[in-house]
């Protein structure tokens, strides 16, 4: 284990620190305050944008947030990235690959002339220092489960063994991974910001330098980080995929939302990820044409804990709840333009989406009727439930409304509002033991456009407690349709396959109640061009495809 | 400065009790994300000694303090004593900047009030007190916003400024100085009211003193009476207010930092208890606690120089 920082860090505070910190503050703020760069050339492209808060990394293999994603993505480059557009995989680091016939072998020509950020090319043996890296156990990704299906992954993170067995470089140029069995999304895995190229140079570094300065091989490298205040890239000359267009790019920690807004309207940001609520006529009026709205990635529900009564092995029960709730005033009239209402599970533009799948429209009459089929007539008999939502206002009126709905056909429910901290203790429990929270509020957004990416974490009995199957859902049929889809090659046999597990899931034993495919509603300026509305999400933007147009509207 | 010790080691101690007792895994929040490999899980609480017996923990806390070190951000991986080191200084900057304004403000608004007693000016001070202390600062924060940057367009909207100089050999940059008015304006306002009324009652009991007669009787001008006289001897009470103030600003002032976008330590603190980043919170309180001490020991020494009769005898 090693660990950063020693006692030889200058220590803030004491009498005397204090003073001359007064003094130099005093003075300072009278006089010194003169801009110390150099003013902006007028044709310089900046583009700002807003994060809540500093991401927590910068070190792609600890990433594990959107806004670490956000700075990750745009300084590394993995050997394939996602379209952000059409959500293709296509070439990064590799130029080409090739996948064996049975699907285990996996053959990547790197590209020649990939240079990182301190000026060396990108070589096979980077990209195998950069693998074993993630899957080390003292790295300490939360994300090595991404290489786990390459063969020798596991003993290698268990450290049986030394090296791993199923990754080769047989020259500069060559990455050979052979899987341990066939892994239909394992290419999608490899388009994750973990799975950057990183060199060795700067990552084996005791002291840890780079997780203040980060060096990738990405079209933006990493200039300055003011703790929450801003991280500045700039564009790097030399990368692979040409000269960005933009010179600099400005990532501001602006956490209030009213005070981003308002920072956005006066100029001091180009863009903004949460626009005024559609209903907020004033501010509609002001900014309303620059509102771009986009479906992502993303499934919202409400969990039942299937472990405990009332929803243990009551499928009536659970139906009852689907059909009392208005999904239609909900995302129609509450939250206009933040969602769509959700049929299932699967979200639309993810192949296996059902289209056709009929969900559970909001019927009060058949709602009170399977109350009563589920031991529960006008609500009579239910044990106290509780629908823990994590702090948040779009969250806390959600569960009301759904509430008030539930009402109406007689069940009373309590709202239980914490911080994420106890909501995510409360809610996911451990392998052995359930959570403790009857209903939760929850949402998912996919990593990759595959629908393995929602229907493992959420739905398979093996992913029962803090890998995300929170409710404990088990069904023997589904569990089997999701491993089939794993090791099928042809992908419209793989989405057929999903689609018949979410229609299990959905129609015959809900384990939720299904509330809304996501959509993103981002502000930006009519000079920003080259905007990509991705349903991989508002942070997750390629800015090397942005430009900054002033003449233009 | 010795007492500073016990303090400090009931305050820590304190600090890992509740930051124990909250709800919540630190290692599921340090793994991110809902979806976690229980293997994983495991080896991140192993890693970070989550997983022995509360007492050994928290004695391995103590161990580290004794060596000034405030251990590892679980989240940033790095040391606290970086993260409080970058995030004090804009605190301390926006607490000093508006303790100045509230300090210089309240004084000559109290001293006005109490030359004044029972006339329109003093009531005017009073109710303008009252309104200041009682103001929510998140709104005030807001409508000041609202006015002198999005309406008038006078001063930035937020931020610290990416430009301004830094501090001769440190790595502490000073904000930019049209950043820092809005949110200083907003915090002093809390003070000042409180400043303003110690001051006026302060004077006006010291002007009922029988020295000023004396003084007077000796032929003193009455400037010299009020400022030699009554305004030295009414401001120890004020010196303490001011102290409380100023230690309650670097403390308080996270509402301030959450409306104005501004990089300071209350705001690392708050965020650092939403992930569970204990040991930032630790570090970070235990720090303005020490804060908080040493501004009570200058307040202290203050009084020896505003009132000549006051001596500290030294301890046994």
């Amino acid at each position: 284990m090693s660990r950063v920082g020693t006692s030889r860090c200058s220590r803030p505070g004491g009498a005397r620190g204090l003073l001359v910190l007064t003094l130099l503050a005093a003075a300072g703020l009278a006089g010194a305050c003169g801009r110390s760069g150099p003013p902006a050339p007028s044709s310089e492209q900046v583009y700002r944008f807003r994060l809540h808060e500093d991401p927590p990394t910068l070190d792609p293999a600890l990433a594990n947030d959107e806004f670490s994603e956000s700075v990750v993505l745009n300084v590394n480059r993995g050997l394939v990235v996602l379209d952000p557009k059409t959500l293709e995989i296509q070439p990064a680091v590799a130029e080409s690959w090739t996948v064996s016939p049975d699907g285990l072998v996996y053959t990547f020509r790197l590209r020649d002339g990939v240079l990182f950020h301190n000026g060396r090319p990108v070589t096979a043996r980077d990209v195998e220092y950069s693998f074993e890296r993630l899957l080390r156990k003292a790295t300490g990704s939360p994300r090595r489960f991404l290489l786990a299906p390459i063969a020798g992954a596991k003993e290698f993170t268990a450290g049986t063994s030394a090296s791993i067995a199923g990754l080769a470089a047989p020259d500069d140029r060559t990455i050979v991974l052979r899987l341990a069995k066939p892994f239909a999304p394992f290419l999608s895995e490899l388009t994750m910001a973990n799975a950057s190229i990183l060199p060795r140079e700067i990552y084996d570094d005791s002291r840890k330098a780079y997780l203040r300065a980060p060096v990738g091989c990405g079209p933006f490298r990493f200039s300055r980080w003011e703790q929450a205040n801003f991280i500045e890239l700039l564009a790097f000359d030399r990368y692979y995929g040409g000269r960005p267009a933009l010179d600099r790019v400005i990532i501001r920690m602006i956490e209030n939302k009213t005070s981003a807004l308002q920072e956005y309207i006066a100029g001091g940001l180009d863009s903004l990820d949460e626009p005024p609520d559609d209903n907020d006529t004033a501010m509609m009026a002001k900014v309303g044409p620059e509102v771009h709205r986009f479906p992502f990635m993303g499934t919202g529900y409400i969990g039942f804990n299937l472990a405990l009564p009332p929803f243990k092995g009551n499928v009536a029960l659970r139906k009852a709840f689907n059909y009392a709730v208005d999904k239609q005033y909900l995302w129609g009239v509450l939250f206009p333009g933040s969602s769509t209402p959700a049929n299932g599970i699967i979200p639309p533009g993810i192949p296996g989406h059902d289209p056709d799948l009929p969900g559970y429209p909001h019927d009060e009459a058949k709602a009170r009727n399977l109350l009563a089929q589920a031991g529960y007539p006008a609500g009579n008999g239910l044990p106290p439930i509780s629908c823990w939502v994590n702090t948040g206002e779009d969250n806390r009126r959600i569960a009301e409304q759904v509430q008030s709905d539930l009402k109406k056909i007689g069940v009373d429910i309590t709202i239980r509002e914490v911080d994420w901290g106890a909501y995510i203790a409360a809610v996911s429990g451990s392998p052995e033991k359930p959570g403790q929270a009857p209903m939760f509020r929850s949402g998912w957004s996919l990593d990759y456009p595959d629908a393995d990416a929602i229907l493992r974490p959420l739905l398979h009995s093996s992913n029962w407690g803090p890998s995300g199957n929170f409710g404990r859902y088990k069904n023997a049929e589904v569990d089997r349709l999701i491993d089939q889809a794993l090791v099928v090659t042809d992908p419209k046999e793989r989405a057929d396959l999903y689609r018949r597990a979410e229609r299990i899931a959905v129609m015959d034993d809900p384990p939720w109640i299904f509330l809304n495919y996501y959509q993103a509603r981002t502000l930006y300026k009519p000079y920003v061009k080259g905007v990509v509305l991705s349903p991989l999400g508002k942070f997750r933007l390629p800015l090397d495809r942005l430009r900054i147009e002033r003449g233009s509207t | 400065m010795l007492s500073l010790v016990p303090v400090l080691l009931a305050a820590a101690t304190i600090v890992w009790i509740f930051v124990f007792l909250l709800p919540g895994d630190p290692a599921r929040l340090m793994a991110g994300g809902q979806s976690v490999d229980p293997e994983i899980l495991n080896s991140i609480r192993h890693e970070w000694g989550l997983d022995r017996p509360a007492p050994l923990q928290y004695l391995c806390y103590l161990e580290k303090l004794i060596r000034f070190d405030l251990g590892t951000s679980y989240v940033q991986r790095r040391p606290v004593v970086s993260i409080v080191a970058g995030s004090f200084p804009p605190t301390f900057i926006l607490a000093f900047t508006a303790l100045l304004l509230a300090a210089g403000a309240g004084l000559v608004l109290g001293s006005l009030a109490a030359l004044q007693r029972g006339r329109l000016l003093d009531s005017f001070v009073l109710i303008l007190a009252l309104v200041g202390t009682s103001m929510p600062v998140f709104w005030l924060g807001m409508i000041l916003m609202l006015l002198f940057a999005s309406r008038l367009g006078w001063l930035p909207v937020l931020g610290y400024g990416m430009e301004g100089a830094f501090i001769p050999f440190t790595s502490v940059r000073l904000p930019e100085w049209d950043h820092l008015v809005l949110p200083a304006l907003t915090l002093s306002l809390v003070s000042l009211g409180a400043i303003a009324r110690i001051t006026r009652a302060s004077l006006i009991e010291a002007g009922t003193s029988e020295f000023l007669q004396t003084a007077r009787a000796k032929g003193a001008s009455r400037a010299r009476v009020f400022v030699r006289h009554t305004l030295q001897n009414a401001l120890i009470p004020v010196v303490t207010v001011i102290g409380m103030d100023f230690a309650g600003l670097l403390g308080g002032a996270v509402a301030t930092e959450y409306v104005f976008a501004w990089p300071g330590l209350g705001k690392a603190i708050v965020r650092a208890i939403g992930l569970r980043d204990l040991p930032v919170v630790e570090g970070g309180v235990l720090f303005l606690t020490a804060v908080f001490v040493l501004v009570s020991l200058a307040v202290d020494l203050a009084y020896l120089y505003l009132d000549p009769r006051i001596q500290y005898a030294p301890s046994g």
